[in-house]
């Protein structure tokens, strides 16, 4: 044994132990190595097939065309002229590099529409234009699809996860640290809340709803902006309400502490939603309104909390007596404190179990939701979208194999990851 | 046991509230207007007189669908907002007019400028037709619904211009016509047929100017509340406005989702109880069959896999499960359909969904396992490969535990182990599991019933959300909640039986 490994096992520290715990799972690592290397897909699809070369020389000048879109999209620079509105692959270059696959998944090869199969007689100049995962019938290049496909599929699965795991964590902690008894305010500070909430609804939300579905028009950033003026509006405004509550507290009526039944309350509202028919609920919402990938991730996200908040709740009851917990508060540390510093920190570990079987999820249920072709606006490719188009044409057998084997593969693999973390995090299981 | 189920039953009926609310707002704030697509009989072009008849059957249809009550019991919006916006009959309409309170806030000069619009309208109706005026009409007619549908500022008032323009144009036309008679014939002179539309436009523009310059924005910034009572869309579709007893005055609208009526399906107009049962019986059924399949074999597969644990048998059959389980059943049944169902490969299954029914009991019973075949195995294989697991997972649990040792030392066979000792306390996770597999059941539904075009509740639901067929969308959204909270209980109350340290009456 090498001396780095002695001082491996050394390191008592709860995550290196979960670490060592994890590595033992062969079949766990190894998927974490394919979703690694699914995100570097991800990350670096415009680089793996776009119509762009990565780099040409043009009339006597050196472009990198794709990094040079980047910052065009940016608004840091322009194209020149004589680059506006051509097409990439017929410019007559000094010299080029195409990425691996020479086409974006929007790109119609008219001389191979019409379900081109990888094996069929392409009508391509050479090989390195060959669609080696066939076309669907527009002449779009399934390749490429696939590839920028893998970034929406990331994309859904992280942000969608990240948001039900953000509302999760607050609710589930919320009621699990105070409980039924452990919230007690003034009287006045409780009513003040409460309608100050609505109030607040009231001028962030809806007498701003113009502001922020216009916004959303214009572009991602501008809704984002317009979105945060709204929840800075709103938490001033509760902000308000509880200055007023301390200046009120010289009322003795309304200084009379009361009980808010936070877990209750928190409990009731889990086991509504998870009684609602989630699939039909992200199906009536997203029919309803306009196609578009946000809306998707937000939709999976906001329905899909209940299982987080449900395990960070029994976590922290059970934190909330031990020793630490008490010992912080007995040193007089703010609730707000004690729960973030000590008490969140400390239950974390099923909450990520749980994303990781999330992400698998919210990858399938947005699959599924372009594989009826609702969510995600028509143009865009991704694998559920490219699974629909074999319905239409049980011929092209690529078009039915490979987008569906994407999908399992991403989803076994974060399920696979997610057991690892099971085994890892679970004492009972650790020799 | 009685005190707790009713208790739990009471706890449904918060929960069917909440997901009758969701369910409401998701349909009143869908774009589309459902009268819209029940009026078969359109008459596009027309007199003035049409266009009345159009417009009064429009909210005869609205009345009846009970469209033109308000939404709900109250309303929180602004001061600048009229509480009798729901009063204008079109959709479209009521969002031109709630963007406009939006940006100026003056209701007064708002619903002044709508009906100098909506008069306009009438009037470019009235003219007769001729083919000096054809051209102009066309641009009016698209002018006036270009403003009821648009409130960017730039772009109206470039339509209002445009429409003075047009007028101006036509005694050019007019004289233009004039010209190519010739003196000599003594006829009818053409006129100027649009003269009687200076007089509305003008009023248009004015009041458009008068809505700009009396701009009250900050209205919007005060909130309103407003009171209107059970005569709601809301209150109508959940409790119905039939009197509880007798029958009022005979004039009801509905009874109401909870006494049974789900109203009329807005696409064949047939009763949406009769849609939603043919439709029911499909899904339930298949879903009790697969769920039945699942434990059947699930079960002892589970029991021999953790018999066997550790040889290469367990191994396969745990990697195969693994498979099974994560393979999307949607990617399955597609393939399913595409390579075994007709079409150019293999046809051992038929590609439609159309079993005959009609003979005796044994020919209907070959029907159906030729038509569910397909769609049973795929309903089943998630559900059996993740219970197989968790089987095999409990058993292996209960297997360590000391009480099976003392067995084993007291020297009984494995199998009376197994079958005698180990089975029932393994049996509850999986028994607790039912109220998660039920509802995926149901919820799968959607995904198969829509490949193989099985006419189950999934596929109605999904087809009326599309159409937006709302009275079936409610329905199915509030069975399938309910179909849920039952499988819940039932898996509550199997659990107690199963296990009797478990009590739930001093909860």
């Amino acid at each position: 044994m090498s001396q780095r490994e002695q001082v491996n096992e050394l390191d008592q520290s709860y995550w290196s132990n979960v670490k060592r715990q994890f590595k033992k799972n062969k079949r766990a690592v190894f998927s974490l190595w394919v979703i690694g290397f699914l995100a570097l897909i991800a990350i670096f699809a415009d680089f793996i097939a776009n119509e762009k070369p990565l780099i040409a020389k043009y009339k006597g000048e050196t472009y990198f065309p794709i990094l040079k879109n980047y910052a065009v999209g940016l608004g840091i620079s322009s194209w020149p002229p004589e680059l506006q509105n051509v097409n990439w692959r017929e410019l007559d270059y000094e010299y080029s590099v195409f990425p691996a696959i020479p086409y974006l998944p929007k790109n119609q090869d008219m001389a191979n529409s019409q379900f081109t199969g990888p094996f069929d007689n392409q009508r391509v100049k050479s090989k390195r234009w060959w669609h080696f995962l066939g076309t669907d019938e527009l002449g779009r290049d399934v390749a490429s699809g696939m590839i920028h496909a893998t970034r929406i599929a990331f994309l859904v699965g992280i942000i969608s996860m990240s948001i039900s795991a953000l509302i999760g964590i607050m609710f589930g902690s919320l009621a699990g640290y105070f409980g039924d008894t452990g919230l007690r305010m003034s009287r006045g500070r409780f009513w003040l809340n409460i309608i100050f909430f609505f109030i607040a609804l009231f001028y962030a939300f809806t007498s701003r709803s113009y502001n922020i579905s216009d916004a959303l028009g214009v572009s991602i950033i501008s809704f984002l902006g317009q979105l945060l003026i709204s929840v800075g509006i709103f938490l001033g405004i509760m902000l308000l309400a509880n200055l007023l509550a301390s200046a009120l507290k010289a009322i003795p009526f309304l200084k009379q502490r009361v009980n808010v039944p936070l877990d209750l309350a928190i409990s009731r509202l889990i086991e509504i939603i998870v009684s609602i028919p989630r699939l039909f609920l992200i199906i009536a919402i997203v029919a309803v309104a306009k196609p578009s990938l946000i809306l998707v991730m937000v939709v999976i996200g906001l329905t899909s909390w209940t299982g987080i908040a449900r395990l960070i709740r029994a976590e922290l009851l059970k934190v909330r007596s031990l020793e630490y917990v008490e010992a912080a508060q007995a040193m007089g540390f703010s609730d707000v404190r004690t729960m973030f510093k000590h008490a969140i920190p400390n239950s974390l570990s099923p909450v990520l179990i749980a994303v990781a079987f999330g992400i698998a999820s919210a990858i399938l249920t947005e699959a599924f939701l372009s594989f009826i072709g609702l969510g995600v606006p028509a143009e865009v490719v991704t694998w559920g979208s490219l699974l629909n188009l074999a319905r239409q044409a049980p011929t092209a057998w690529w078009l039915a194999i490979i987008p569906g084997f994407a999908i399992f593969l991403t989803v076994t693999m974060f399920n696979l990851i997610g057991e690892g973390l099971t085994d890892a995090l679970d004492p009972r299981l650790r020799k | 046991m009685l005190k707790y189920i009713l208790k739990r039953i009471l706890i449904f009926l918060p929960t069917l509230l909440v997901i009758s609310l969701i369910t409401f707002f998701i349909s009143t704030n869908a774009p589309g207007d459902p009268v819209e697509q029940m009026m078969t009989t359109q008459t596009g072009e027309g007199s003035s007189a049409n266009l009345q008849a159009n417009e009064e059957a429009y909210i005869k249809k609205r009345q009846e669908l009970g469209l033109d009550l308000p939404i709900f019991y109250f309303s929180v919006t602004n001061a600048a907002t009229s509480d009798t916006l729901h009063r204008i009959p079109k959709p479209a309409h009521r969002k031109t007019l709630d963007r406009l309170v939006n940006d100026y806030g003056n209701w007064d000069e708002i619903s002044e400028y709508y009906y100098n619009l909506r008069d306009l309208e009438q009037q470019v109706v009235n003219v007769k037709k001729d083919n000096i005026n054809a051209t102009p009409l066309i641009d009016l007619k698209e002018s006036v619904n270009f403003l009821y549908n648009n409130t960017d500022k730039e772009k109206v008032e470039f339509n209002i211009e445009s429409m003075q323009k047009t007028l101006d144009s036509m005694n050019g036309l007019v004289a233009k016509a004039n010209a190519e008679i010739p003196d000599s014939i003594q006829t009818d002179r053409p006129t100027n047929s649009l003269l009687s539309l200076t007089a509305p436009i003008q009023k248009l523009t004015d009041s458009y100017k008068n809505m700009q310059n009396k701009s009250t924005k900050w209205k919007n910034y005060i909130p309103s509340f407003s009171w209107y009572g059970m005569e709601n869309q809301y209150h109508t579709w959940f409790f119905g406005d039939k009197p509880l007893f007798g029958d009022g005055d005979g004039q009801y609208r509905s009874k109401g989702f909870l006494r049974g009526d789900f109203g009329i399906s807005y696409k064949d107009q047939r009763p949406v109880g009769s849609v939603l049962f043919d439709a029911l019986r499909w899904t339930f059924g298949i879903s009790i069959l697969s769920i039945f399949i699942v434990y059947l074999l699930a079960i002892p597969l589970g029991i021999f896999s953790a018999r066997k644990k550790g040889t290469v048998i367990d191994q396969v059959v745990t990697t195969i499960l693994f498979i099974l389980y994560a393979l999307p059943s949607f990617w399955v049944a597609t393939l399913m359909v595409i390579y075994l169902c007709g079409g150019d490969y293999l046809s051992l299954f038929p590609p439609f969904f159309k079993p005959d029914l009609s003979g005796g009991f044994f020919s209907d019973a070959s029907q159906l396992i030729y038509y569910l075949a397909l769609p049973l195995i795929c309903w089943t294989l998630s559900g059996f490969a993740y219970l197989s697991r968790q089987m095999r997972g409990g058993m292996l649990n209960v297997l360590g535990q000391d009480y099976i040792r003392t067995a084993r030392s007291k020297g009984l066979t494995e199998g009376k182990i197994t079958w005698k000792h180990a089975l029932r306390n393994s049996l509850l996770p999986i028994i607790t599991l039912f109220a998660s597999v039920f509802p995926a059941a149901i919820g799968g539904s959607i995904v198969l019933e829509i490949i193989f075009s099985i006419p189950g509740m999934g596929k109605v639901g999904y087809e009326a959300v599309v159409a937006r067929n709302y009275p079936i969308v409610f329905a199915v959204m509030m069975f399938s909640s309910i179909l849920t909270l039952v499988g819940y209980l039932v898996a509550d109350i199997l659990y107690s039986v199963v296990d009797p340290r478990i009590s739930y009456n001093n909860k």
